[in-house]
């Protein structure tokens, strides 16, 4: 019984074939049918087809009742794929768009006209473009920046040096001989003294708690000392 | 090591995906167009010329032509470039076409399936019709039969199908006029062409009587198809209906036309009215025994060829018996000297007739061109002859000619012969000129492989060098150091310039440059393809050139005729052998008279030359006979010094190449160690069985091979292929996970993965395995659905990575009908650290059969129609998957996206440490990562990757209808300075670091001296 129905249904579905008809639109992605190139509308797996002509309607024949994802081959442009419900009843195909990897029970309720509508999406763009030489990029690069920077105070820091106030400069001095310190003690490994020296800093009044800083003073400061003491001599 | 070997690949992997910039395209890769073989012997099919005439009133020719690829396709006649091509589907053979002003129409598929127009200078589609569908569609034999196409002079296209449909169709609408169908389709009336007049469109066909056809023509009206008359015309004709002729004259006012066909070797013929009742005539006198068309029926010209073989050209004549022997070409009777002649006829500019004759005389080894102006000389008409030097031994025998003639003044003829060859060459001939060749059996690549090629220094120390003796040693360092100061220039420049070899440049040789030698990163290989059509190309893979090209040989078969088919390809030597490469080629001969053989070619992969030195360059390559009878399988066997070609005949006896002491020797110490898994059975059930060799040799002499196994498959089902693991190394034996486990890979050597199908099952359905080919155990399977009552399944298998590419239109609980790709990755043991060795264990141990498997499934985005993954020097760079997609495209894909342990959740960080991404059904389909870019390579058949020299850089080349060449880098190229690399940044700023040091060193000298002072 349920084979004669089968056979039945099988009779009927080839009766109902139908001519699935569409239309491409050209659009800014894809101009015409020269741009175009061979390009074909197939159903599935590509059992079922028709070639697009010069004027973008195609039309694949004898397509019996099912539910087919219909999307177009070609080289160098993307369409959007659509699910197209073939009925056996004389109404015409229903025509939904379609998400590849989606469940085909979950396309949307959107309907779309039928004859099929479609349009180029993009024309793919296959190059890359390679990175050139440019002057200004080099120098956004954050370490040529630091470079240049590094650069610029080796000259400014002078000028700077001159135009600061005479006891501004000796705190700086001194502070700037506190960190040396810390950080001779801790090259040397006396983390005790560094540590020590450390908690001094907090103290505004602190003098060198070792003996060791002063005589290891950076060649930097004695060369502020001196240059500080020129300017008085002037 | 290993583990940090794999950390830092995974982090190059991690890069920015390898893309191709619009300047290196065409540098390093290569594509060259093709059409096919045009067709031969079928004036419906084979090249044409065609004039169009443009809106300015210039005229512009182009020669149109089907090819056995199944394409139509227009072809510049000034220098041989592809015009236009449109390309038929498979399942849609184009059965005959036929041009008219600017519009080309064809038919196609069974019976005569479908119509389409197109744009005869552009080949656009303009309308496609189908007539009936696939299935209704009738078969006959040849399938052109029944099938017909005709432009009336108003551009409407008659279209005869499966023998008794006509229809009318308007071309430039597409739409169906009228369609008439004869009333009785179930009779033995088989209607084969249809000719437009004005007054009546008739259908000529044969109705099926005792022993021999009687002529049926129908009259129909051309304005709605109406019936005007039908009627059976007395007579016999033997031959089918490729004997039957009809020929119309459109200057005679409302026509005059005539059926013709040949009747106990007199040409009958009959006048066509539209009320058909003329009575048939004969033209006396002569006997014939052939009529040729020439492509000239519109203009009322035929040739005949008499009983001794000379050709007369017959022409519709008003007066008399309707017919009228224009001309008798001179000496074109059958001679031993000459071949039997080609007969072609050409247009010119003004649309007069000229009849064509070509031939080759084996006396002066020369082809010779004979073109007749009928209308020229008052009338009498003037025939212009000459000879041109083709060139048989390389492209074979003239198979096929067409011709386009000038008249630039009265008395002279220049003629353009266009000839297509048995080996698919199709040359055009300008007088005695050649102008192009198109080698478009290259359309038609069954076997390929990529030879590497020598270094400069052997090229031109000479191979075989190594015993001088003091003085001569020093002669040649002397004549070696006048090339010292060149070097020492060059060093200079490199080194000032910075300008060093760049893997994005193209290794092509420049003009001056004729040694065969690898570049600096061996880009530079030797393609060394066979063609179906009997010929062995060796073309540069640096720009596609052809570098030679030898014709197989037929052996005793040239005298019965035979064709050569190539299936295996092997390089037998390679340059680490100290010599130069060498290839064996495999094939099979088919001869006329059904015998089939097995014969090996041997050449010189560099020069073309014959390795076992039989013959000279110019001869054919002669074959070495190996079985008579057709071959079972055969296997190139590798042992640590020879490499020889294992044969299996039908009885399984063994038979190797080269056989020399040496390699049998070699032979007998491997034989206990040699498993192979062979097809046998019948096409359609073929089964997979085991084999393993006798220790001892048969009462023949050889040795034969045993059934050890047979796969336990249901009986219907049916082995599709084979695919066995590309010969490569492998870089490291296991996956080190983000946890500190490793996950060793499962490399046993005998593996191969079957396609299978079993269609003539209840439930039609297909399925892959994997299997040990030593004890036929399946290590791996899996049920596919088929698709459309066929199994279209694509597999590439390599290291312990096997993919597969399938359609799915499973209505199961997702109903997601799409492409899909399976990856599945065999690891050893059960799990993490579980290690087997299975790479040097014996398959006949236990835990062999111990694996790990690993899959997940892909949606893939288009359908494939070839794939494999890259291959490279040590195996240390990830894999490419390469891809052919249906819309012409090479694409390659990172390995990274098949991964089957992406997780299914957000990445732990012990993942993220492994590069592993969340799973994504979707592959994405990235246009950055088609490598074949613009170009549209068509109809890809089979891809083959090769290693460069450096390990980051694979070959790749697929064919199929198209070539296409390239290189991909799929960690990027870690081997070499990146391309991006900013060399002009880091010269500035080492320049800027040292001025910014000069100008301050002085500065600070100053200040040291002053310090010292005021200190």
């Amino acid at each position: 019984m349920k084979r004669s129905i089968l056979f039945f249904l099988s009779l009927v579905c080839t009766v109902l074939a139908f001519d699935l008809q569409g239309r491409v639109q050209w659009n800014e992605h894809c101009s015409g049918a020269a741009e175009l190139g061979q390009a074909k509308v197939v159903l599935d797996n590509g059992l079922r087809k028709g070639s697009i002509t010069q004027d973008g309607t195609f039309t694949i024949p004898d397509v019996p009742p099912g539910i087919y994802i219909l999307s177009v081959i070609a080289h160098d442009h993307v369409f959007e794929k659509l699910r197209v419900d073939v009925l056996e009843t004389d109404t015409l195909p229903e025509v939904h768009p379609y998400v590849p990897g989606t469940p085909l029970s979950s396309s949307t309720a959107v309907s779309l006209p039928y004859p099929i509508q479609m349009s180029a999406v993009h024309r793919l763009n296959f190059y890359t473009e390679r990175e050139g030489f440019n002057l200004v990029g080099m120098f956004k690069n954050p370490m040529m920046m630091m470079m240049l920077f590094g650069g610029g105070l080796v000259f400014a820091m002078p000028y700077i040096m001159k135009n600061l106030d005479p006891e501004a400069l000796q705190t700086l001095e001194k502070r700037q001989a506190t960190i040396s310190s810390i950080q001779s003690s801790i090259h040397s490994g006396d983390l005790k003294s560094g540590i020590s020296a450390l908690m001094q800093m907090g103290d505004e009044d602190a003098n060198a708690a070792t003996g060791k800083p002063q005589t290891e003073s950076k060649p930097s400061g004695s060369s502020l000392k001196q240059r500080s003491g020129r300017n008085k001599k002037r | 090591m290993l583990r940090l070997l794999a950390l830092w690949l995974a982090s190059i992997a991690a890069l920015p995906a390898f893309a191709i910039h619009a300047s290196e395209a065409g540098v390093v890769d290569w594509y060259k167009p093709l059409i096919g073989d045009a067709l031969t012997g079928n004036p419906n099919l084979s090249p044409v010329f065609h004039r169009t005439t443009q809106d300015n009133g210039n005229t512009k020719s182009l020669v149109l032509t089907a090819t056995s690829s199944n394409v139509l396709s227009g072809l510049h006649p000034d220098n041989g470039s592809i015009a236009w091509r449109y390309l038929f589907e498979d399942d849609d053979r184009v059965l005959a076409f036929k041009k008219h002003k600017n519009r080309v129409a064809a038919v196609s598929g069974v019976g005569g399936a479908t119509v389409r127009i197109l744009d005869v200078t552009t080949g656009h589609l303009l309308h496609e019709r189908h007539l009936h569908k696939p299935e209704a569609g009738r078969l006959l034999e040849p399938d052109s039969t029944g099938v017909a196409l005709a432009f009336d002079s108003t551009s409407n296209v008659y279209a005869l199908a499966n023998g008794h449909t006509v229809r009318k169709i308007d071309a430039s609408t597409g739409e169906v006029l009228w369609g008439w169908a004869a009333p009785d389709q179930a009779s033995l009336n088989v209607y084969s062409a249809v000719l437009p007049t004005p007054s009546a469109v008739y259908l000529i066909g044969l109705a099926k009587s005792f022993a021999s056809y009687t002529l049926h023509i129908t009259a129909l009206s051309p304005a709605d198809g109406s019936v005007l008359g039908s009627k059976d015309v007395s007579s016999s004709i033997e031959q089918g209906p490729a004997s039957l002729f009809a020929l119309s004259n459109p200057a005679v006012e409302l026509g005059h036309a005539r059926v013709l066909w040949l009747e106990a070797n007199q040409i009958k013929s009959v006048r066509l009215t539209p009320e058909l009742k003329e009575k048939p005539t004969t033209v006396k006198g002569t006997a014939y025994r052939k009529l040729v068309d020439l492509g000239l029926s519109d203009h009322g010209l035929l040739v005949a060829i008499k009983d001794d073989g000379s050709g007369h050209v017959v022409k519709l004549d008003d007066e008399g018996s309707g017919l009228k022997v224009i001309w008798e070409f001179a000496d074109s009777a059958d001679s031993a000297q000459n071949t039997a002649s080609l007969y072609t006829g050409g247009l010119d500019k003004a649309g007069n007739p000229y009849v064509g004759r070509v031939f080759w005389s084996h006396f002066y080894k020369k082809a010779s061109a004979h073109i007749l102006a009928p209308h020229l000389a008052e009338g009498k008409g003037l025939v212009t002859g000459y000879t041109f030097p083709f060139e048989t031994g390389v492209h074979g025998i003239i198979g096929n000619v067409a011709i386009d003639a000038a008249n630039p003044e009265e008395f002279r003829v220049i003629g353009r012969v266009l000839a297509t060859t048995t080996t698919g060459a199709i040359q055009l001939w300008q007088q005695d000129q050649l102008q192009w060749t198109r080698e478009e059996s290259l359309a038609d690549i069954r076997v390929a492989e990529f030879v590497e090629l020598p270094e400069r220094k052997l090229v031109e120390a000479g191979l075989d060098d190594g015993h001088e003796t003091f003085a001569e040693r020093v002669r040649r360092q002397i004549s070696e150091a006048r090339d010292f100061p060149h070097y020492a220039v060059h060093f200079v420049k490199r080194f000032v310039t910075g300008s060093y070899d760049s893997v994005s440049s193209s290794v092509a040789p420049t003009s001056n440059d004729t040694a065969l030698s690898r570049d600096t990163f061996g880009f530079r290989k030797i393609l060394v393809v066979a063609t179906g059509r009997g010929k062995v190309y060796g073309i540069d893979s640096a720009n596609g050139e052809i570098l030679w090209s030898r014709l197989f040989g037929l052996g005793w078969a040239a005298e019965v005729g035979g064709r050569i088919f190539p299936l295996k390809i092997y390089t037998t030597k390679t340059v680490m052998d100290a010599e130069t490469p060498q290839v064996v080629i495999v094939t099979q001969r088919r001869a006329n008279n059904g015998l089939v053989d097995t014969v090996l070619f041997h050449v010189d992969a560099l020069t073309g030359e014959d390795s076992t030195g039989k013959s000279a360059a110019a001869e054919m390559l002669p074959g070495i006979d190996t079985i008579a009878g057709p071959l079972v399988e055969a296997y190139l066997v590798r042992d640590e010094a020879t490499k020889f070609v294992l044969l299996f005949d039908e009885f399984l006896q063994a038979h190797i190449y080269p056989d020399t002491s040496e390699t049998s020797a070699s032979f007998e110490k491997l034989i206990p160690s040699l498993n192979f898994a062979l097809r046998t059975g019948q096409v359609g059930s073929f089964r997979l069985t085991g084999h393993r060799l006798g220790l001892q040799k048969e009462f023949t002499g050889k040795y034969i091979a045993h059934p050890t196994w047979a796969a336990s498959l249901p009986d219907s089902e049916d082995i599709q292929a084979v695919v066995t693991r590309p010969h490569e190394p492998v870089a490291s034996l296991g996956k080190v996970l983000g946890n500190r486990t490793t996950l060793y890979k499962y490399l046993n050597p005998n593996v191969v993965a079957v396609v299978t199908s079993s269609l003539k099952a209840p439930t039609p359905s297909c399925g892959i395995y994997v299997m040990d080919v030593v004890k036929g155990s399946t290590l791996y399977h899996s049920v596919l659905p088929a698709t459309g009552g066929a199994c279209d399944i694509k597999a590439a298998f390599t290291e312990n990575w096997l993919i597969y590419h399938y359609y799915d239109d499973d209505f199961g609980v997702d109903q997601a009908k799409s492409y899909r790709v399976v990856s599945v990755e065999l690891y050893e043991g059960s799990g993490v650290d579980s290690k087997i060795s299975s790479s040097d264990l014996s398959s006949f141990a236990n835990s062999s059969t111990n694996v790990n498997v690993i899959e997940q499934t892909y949606v893939f985005p288009r359908g494939v129609s070839a794939m494999t993954t890259t291959t490279t020097k040590f195996g240390i760079t990830s894999k490419d998957l390469i891809v052919a997609g249906e819309n012409g495209i090479v694409q390659a894909l990172p390995r990274r996206f098949f991964d089957p342990r992406r997780p299914k959740r957000k990445p732990t960080t012990e993942e993220q440490e492994e590069w592993l991404v969340q799973y994504d059904a979707l592959i994405p389909d990235d246009p950055k990562r088609v490598l074949s870019h613009n170009y549209h390579v068509a109809n890809v058949r089979s891809i083959l990757t090769s290693p460069a020299l450096l390990e980051s850089t694979s070959l790749v080349f697929a064919y199929g209808l198209d070539l296409f060449s390239t290189r991909v880098t799929p960690s990027n190229t870690f081997d070499v300075l990146s391309e991006n690399f900013n060399k002009m940044q880091l010269v500035l700023t080492i320049s800027g670091l040292a001025l910014a040091i000069l100008i301050t060193k002085p500065m600070v000298r100053n200040k040291r001296l002053r310090e010292r002072w005021y200190n």
